[in-house]
C-alpha cells in the first residue's frame, strides 16, 4: 500500500515536541486514539512499547517507523509526525530521529502488511525523499511532500 | 668480484620485479603469488631471461624455509577464538580430507596414465594439501570479507593439512625406493609420531620461546627476527625428533601470537615483510626451476588431474569431512572451490626427484600444471564465488592501529577513524567510554585533544581507546557508517538475540512457527539453526520472515536484521 492510501492531513503533524522516546509513543497513542475511533490510546501504546522492546524501529538518518498489529484495527493507518528538535530513539546508528512515521495494521493479511512495512522502510531510505520531507515547512506541505514525492520515486509497492 | 655483483643484480632485480608486480596483483585480482611464478619462468631457461637453473637441493632448501616462515605467520594471525571456531572442521578436511582427495587422484592418476598405483598415489599426496599462503594471501587479495565460519576453516584446513600431505608423499617416497620396506603398524606409528610430536613440541616451545620475548621487551624488527629464528628452530627440532616440524611452527607462530595478549600490530607488521620474502623468495626459485617448454609434453594428463581435483576429488572430500557439522551446501561449495594448491606441492613434488624416483619429472611437471590452474582459475574467481555463494559479509571497520601493552594484560590501544555518517558522530568524546574501554585521545587537523577538553566528535577524527581486544566489534561499530547496500543485506529493521520467537512472530509472523521453537529466544534460534557458534552473515527464517546475524559476541546473537518479505 502506498502512502497516499493509509496517511490522511489529519494525521499528519509537523513541529511535534517530545522529550522522550517513550513520551513521543504517548503523545503517537494520544493521536492516532484521536483521528480514528477504532482505536484505543492505551493499547496502541502498550502494542508500541512491546515492539519496540524487540529493538528499536529507528532505521538510520534520523528515521523512525514504530509499527504494530493491533486487534480492533481495521484497515491499516498511518501517521506521520516531524520533531522540532530530534531525540535519543536507541537507533541502529545512533542517531537523534527527527522524522516518525507510525503504522498500525489489522490482525489480518499479515503478508500485505509486511510489504507495505518494507515498503516505507526503502521510501525513508531514500535521500531525496527524507530531504523533501525535512524541508516541508507546514503541515499540509508536509502531507503533500510525503505523498506527491513518493509518486516520484518509482519503487515498488 | 664482478660475477658476485653480477649474480646480485640478476637476483635482487628478479625479486624487485616479482614484488613491484605482485604489489599491482590485487588490482587485476590476480594472485601474486602467480605473478612471482611467471616473473621465475620468464627468467628462467626458456623466458627472456634464459638463466639456467636445475638445481633441485637449493629450490628444496629455500623452500622448506620459507613454508616455515609463512606457517609461523599464518599461525600469529589466527586468533584463538577463530581458531576455536574452525578447528574441529579443519582438522576434519586436514585429516580425512587429505587422505580421501589423495586417494581419488591416485586412483584417477593411476588409470588415465598407466603407472605403477604407488606413482599415481604419490601424486595424489604431492597435490594433496591446500596451500597456507595461497589462501591467506587471495582472501587478504579478493577484497572480501569472508563469513567467519568458512574463513576459519579455511585457513586453519590450510595451516593443519600440509603436515598430512608430506606424510604421504614420504610414505610414498619410501616404498618406492625401498620396495621391500616393512609397512602396516610401523607406518601409523610414524603418522602418530608426526602428528603427535609435531602438536605437542609445537604447543611446548610455542610458549616456551612466547614467554621468553614478553620477557626481553625488544623492538618490533628484533622483535620478529627473534619470532623468525625461535620458529625456525622449533621447525629443524620437531623434524629432527621425527615430527611434523610445519605442524608445530604453525602452532607455535598460534601461540605466541595469542599468549598474554598476543603480539601487537607493528610485529605483525615486520613479519608481514618477512612473509612476503619467504613467498617471493620461494615462487621466483620454483619459477626458475621450472622448464616450461617440457610442460606441454603431459599437458593433456596434467589437465586431466587439474579438473577431477578441483571439480571432483576435492568436493568430494569436502563434502564427506564436513559431514558432522554443520554447513550449509553453499559453504561447502565454496569451501570446496578454495581448495588452493600452491607452493606446498611443488616444493613436494622435488621430494621424489632427490630421493632418486623414476618418473619424477613427469610428477613434477603435472603438479606444476595442477597448481598453475588452481591458482588462475580459483584464484582469480574467488570473489566471483563468494558472492555468488553468499559466504561473504559487508566490510567492517578496522582499526588503524593496534598495539598491544606488555602490562596490563589484554589492554590494547585501538585507533579507528571515524566515518562521515558513524554512529559516533556528534558525540562528545568521553560520552564513547564504558567499563574497560577509555577513550584516551583524538586527533584532528594537525591537533591532539584530550578527553577532558572533551570535543565533540566529527567526521575524519581518528579516536585512540585503551581497551580489551574483545571490544573491537563494539568500537568498529561506532566508527562505521552503513551504506545502502548493507542496510540491504541485513534488512531494514533489527531484533534483538534475547527477543522470544513467540513475539516476534506475534508481531509480524505469517504463520505459526513449528512447536519446537516454543520458549526460545532468537539468539537460541539461531545457536539451534547453525550450530555451537553463529557467525555475522548467518540467516534463520522464521515464519516468513529472515533474520540475519548483525552482531555476535561469544558465537551467540546479539542483534538480528530483521528483512520482510516484499
Amino acid at each position: 500500500m502506498r502512502v497516499r492510501e493509509i496517511l490522511t492531513e489529519a494525521r499528519t503533524h509537523s513541529g511535534v515536541q517530545a522529550s522522550s522516546k517513550k513520551q513521543l509513543l504517548d503523545q503517537v497513542a494520544q493521536l492516532a486514539a484521536a483521528s480514528c475511533e477504532a482505536l484505543n490510546e492505551q493499547e496502541v501504546f502498550d502494542a508500541l512499547v512491546a515492539r519496540e522492546k524487540l529493538g528499536s524501529t529507528g532505521i538510520g538518518e534520523g528515521i523512525a517507523i514504530p509499527h504494530c498489529r493491533l486487534g480492533h484495527c481495521q484497515q491499516p493507518v498511518g501517521l506521520l509526525l516531524k520533531l522540532d528538535t530530534p531525540i535519543d530513539f536507541d537507533a541502529v546508528d545512533g542517531r537523534p530521529v527527527d522524522l516518525v512515521f507510525v503504522l498500525l495494521v489489522p490482525q489480518e493479511n499479515p503478508e500485505q502488511h509486511l510489504k507495505t512495512l518494507s515498503h516505507l522502510a526503502s521510501l525513508f531510505n531514500d535521500d531525496d525523499y527524507r530531504n523533501d520531507l525535512r524541508h516541508s515547512q507546514d503541515t499540509h506541505k508536509l502531507f503533500q511532500t510525503a505523498v506527491e514525492s513518493e509518486a516520484e520515486l518509482r519503487l515498488a509497492s | 668480484m664482478d660475477s658476485l655483483n653480477l649474480f646480485l643484480l640478476i637476483g635482487t632485480g628478479l625479486m624487485f620485479t616479482g614484488l613491484l608486480l605482485g604489489s599491482l596483483s590485487a588490482r587485476f585480482g590476480v594472485p601474486s603469488l602467480l605473478i612471482f611464478l611467471v616473473v621465475g619462468m620468464l627468467a628462467g631457461e626458456d623466458g627472456i631471461g634464459g638463466i639456467d637453473f636445475d638445481d633441485f637441493s637449493t629450490a628444496y632448501v629455500i623452500g622448506n624455509i620459507a613454508l616455515a616462515v609463512i606457517l609461523l605467520d599464518g599461525g600469529l594471525r589466527t586468533r584463538l577464538s577463530t581458531f576455536k571456531l574452525g578447528l574441529r572442521p579443519a582438522l576434519s578436511l586436514a585429516t580425512l580430507g587429505v587422505a580421501i582427495s589423495a586417494g581419488l587422484v591416485g586412483a584417477f592418476a593411476t588409470w588415465l596414465m598407466g603407472v605403477d598405483w604407488r606413482v599415481g598415489l604419490l601424486l595424489g599426496g604431492i597435490v594433496g594439501s591446500t596451500d597456507a599462503a595461497a589462501v591467506f594471501s587471495v582472501i587478504k587479495g579478493a577484497g572480501v570479507k569472508l563469513n567467519e565460519r568458512v574463513a576459519s576453516t579455511l585457513e586453519i584446513e590450510s595451516g593443519l593439512n600440509d603436515p598430512m600431505a608430506i606424510f604421504i608423499t614420504l610414505m610414498l617416497v619410501g616404498m618406492l625406493v625401498d620396495p621391500d620396506a616393512s609397512w602396516g603398524a610401523s607406518m601409523l606409528l610414524t603418522l602418530v609420531k608426526q602428528f603427535g610430536l609435531g602438536a605437542v613440541m609445537g604447543l611446548l616451545l610455542g610458549i616456551v620461546i612466547s614467554e621468553l620475548l614478553l620477557r626481553v621487551r625488544s623492538n618490533e624488527g628484533l622483535h620478529a627476527l627473534l619470532l623468525c629464528s625461535g620458529g625456525a628452530m622449533v621447525f629443524a627440532l620437531t623434524n629432527l625428533a621425527g615430527g611434523s616440524g610445519f605442524l608445530a611452527i604453525y602452532l607455535t607462530g598460534l601461540v605466541a601470537g595469542n599468549r598474554r595478549g598476543g603480539t601487537g600490530d607493528n610485529v605483525l607488521k615486520s613479519m608481514d615483510s618477512m612473509a612476503w620474502l619467504a613467498q617471493s623468495g620461494m615462487f621466483l626459485i620454483l619459477g626458475l626451476l621450472v622448464t616450461p617448454s617440457r610442460l606441454t609434453e603431459n599437458l593433456p594428463w596434467a589437465l586431466a588431474v587439474a579438473a577431477f581435483l578441483m571439480l571432483f576429488a576435492r568436493p568430494v572430500a569436502v563434502w564427506i569431512s564436513l559431514l558432522p557439522f554443520r554447513f550449509k551446501a553453499r559453504e561447502e561449495i565454496f569451501i570446496a572451490w578454495t581448495g588452493l594448491r600452491g607452493a606446498v606441492p611443488i616444493v613436494l613434488a622435488v621430494f621424489p626427484l632427490l630421493a632418486g624416483v623414476e618418473q619424477t619429472y613427469l610428477l613434477f611437471d603435472i603438479t606444476l600444471v595442477v597448481v598453475l590452474i588452481s591458482l588462475i582459475g580459483q584464484g582469480t574467481s574467488l570473489r566471483f564465488m563468494a558472492r555468488r555463494m553468499k559466504v561473504s559479509i559487508p566490510p567492517s571497520t578496522e582499526p588503524r592501529q593496534t598495539v598491544a601493552l606488555a602490562t596490563p594484560r589484554d589492554r590494547y590501544l585501538l585507533q579507528f577513524e571515524v566515518e562521515a555518517g558513524a554512529k559516533a558522530v556528534g558525540k562528545p568524546l568521553t560520552e564513547l567510554s564504558e567499563q574497560d574501554r577509555t577513550p584516551l585521545m583524538l586527533y584532528r587537523q594537525h591537533q591532539v585533544l584530550s578527553p577532558t577538553e572533551n570535543p565533540v566528535i566529527e567526521a575524519g577524527d581518528l579516536i585512540s581507546w585503551l581497551a580489551p581486544l574483545a571490544h573491537k566489534p563494539a568500537l568498529s561499530d561506532l566508527c562505521h557508517y552503513m551504506s545502502q547496500d548493507e542496510k540491504r543485506y541485513y534488512g531494514d529493521f533489527v531484533v534483538l538475540g534475547k527477543t522470544p520467537v513467540a513475539q516476534l512472530v506475534a508481531v509480524y509472523g505469517v504463520d505459526a512457527p513449528p512447536p519446537l521453537w516454543q520458549g526460545l529466544t532468537v539468539a537460541e534460534l539461531f545457536t539451534k539453526h547453525v550450530g555451537k557458534q553463529a557467525v555475522v552473515g548467518d540467516t534463520v527464517r522464521v515464519s516468513g520472515l529472515r533474520l540475519r546475524a548483525r552482531s555476535v559476541e561469544d558465537g551467540l546473537v546479539v542483534m538480528a536484521g530483521l528483512k520482510l518479505p516484499g
